[in-house]
């Protein structure tokens, strides 16, 4: 499953979201709220359902969060449109493999995912949309630890 | 009403090489008058769930055109849509829209440029630096009958590389190819180039 997303250049994503990360950050209303769930969630997923979990997570933020986010500054929409943009690259590699290999849904994986879900629909949904943007890197780490081979250099 | 009097730009097309990506278009030309051109841009995304938003080209909000380095807005491997409009003062022209939305993997990849120098007896390689996205593949091998090619691939360019440590009196070949994971393609090799460190060949 690494090799699906290999041609994915994480290091560039996780790097320009950095660039807006603390002003994101900044507008998020409930600091003491998680929509991702904690960190420990996505590090408990199991290999049999990092592809599961990971197309349910691109389609989270392709369906919801992008969409319901409302910004401004153009530095940033250029941003979260290269992070869109490289999700939808990623969805069509995924379905690509998936042809070639299956990616099940344990019912752990389907409950971790509607967990997401119930913690965005709790908030208001710009609320929800500026908290989840502010955990994108939570979920690019995953995908770099998940997908990707570690280069040595 | 001005919009309409101000002529849009035509011709839009993008020059794309080695992942450096160029629109270019037909100037808006009025005479003793000074155009600027503004640029935005829609990835696939965009067009798909949000397609009222076109977002300001980072080098091109405003410029005097005609062409716009769009290679900092195209940074996914989806294909994009781009638009581009005159300025005169406050007025405005229609948008143009790119006839065929632009993706990335279409780049031409020239076989990269390289040097091949010898330190004493290494056999070093440096090559063009193209940039972040650009790994390269070189081949070499010393030109004898039945020799064996070795490969290695190299990270950057820019940078000297230390191949093959040789022996006096044999010839060394080198070519190499730029591959770019991105769009996971390559370029052609380039040509052949040898080296041969003088002195006798040392007896077996």
């Amino acid at each position: 499953l690494r090799r699906c997303l290999a041609f994915v250049d994480m290091r560039h994503l996780e790097e320009s979201f950095q660039g807006i990360k603390r002003a994101i950050q900044a507008k998020d209303t409930f600091p003491n709220i998680t929509i991702l769930s904690t960190a420990e969630t996505l590090r408990s997923i199991k290999p049999v359902d990092v592809c599961c979990v990971t197309k349910s997570l691109l389609e989270f933020y392709m369906d919801r969060v992008f969409k319901d986010h409302q910004e401004l500054k153009p530095q940033a929409l250029r941003t979260i449109s290269s992070v869109a943009n490289s999700f939808l690259y990623m969805q069509k590699a995924l379905q690509q493999c998936q042809v070639q290999r299956r990616c099940p849904c344990s019912e752990e994986a389907t409950n971790a995912t509607r967990m997401v879900y119930d913690n965005y629909d709790q908030l208001e949904v710009p609320s929800a949309a500026t908290k989840s943007l502010g955990e994108l890197d939570v979920f690019l780490a995953w995908i770099a630890k998940n997908h990707q081979k570690t280069s040595p250099a | 009403d001005g919009v309409a009097a101000l002529p849009a730009p035509q011709n839009l097309s993008v020059h794309s090489i080695n992942m450096k990506h160029l629109l270019i278009w037909s100037p808006v030309v009025l005479p003793e008058e000074k155009v600027y051109y503004s640029v935005e841009y829609q990835g696939e995304y965009e067009s798909l769930y949000t397609s009222d938003i076109w977002i300001p080209s980072k080098w091109c909000s405003r410029t005097e055109g005609p062409e716009c380095d769009v290679t900092d807005d195209i940074t996914a491997t989806v294909p994009y849509s781009l638009r581009v409009r005159a300025i005169l003062g406050s007025q405005t022209s229609a948008w143009s829209i790119l006839e065929q939305p632009f993706n990335r993997n279409s780049t031409i990849l020239t076989p990269p440029g390289m040097e091949i120098s010898k330190d004493g007896f290494h056999l070093v390689i440096e090559l063009e630096d193209l940039g972040p996205q650009f790994q390269f593949l070189v081949a070499y091998w010393r030109r004898e009958p039945d020799t064996k090619e070795h490969a290695k691939v190299v990270r950057r360019g820019g940078i000297p590389v230390h191949l093959e440590t040789m022996e006096p009196g044999a010839l060394y070949c080198v070519k190499a190819q730029a591959l770019v994971k991105a769009i996971g393609r390559n370029s052609a090799f380039s040509q052949t180039k040898c080296v041969e460190v003088q002195g006798e060949a040392l007896p077996l």
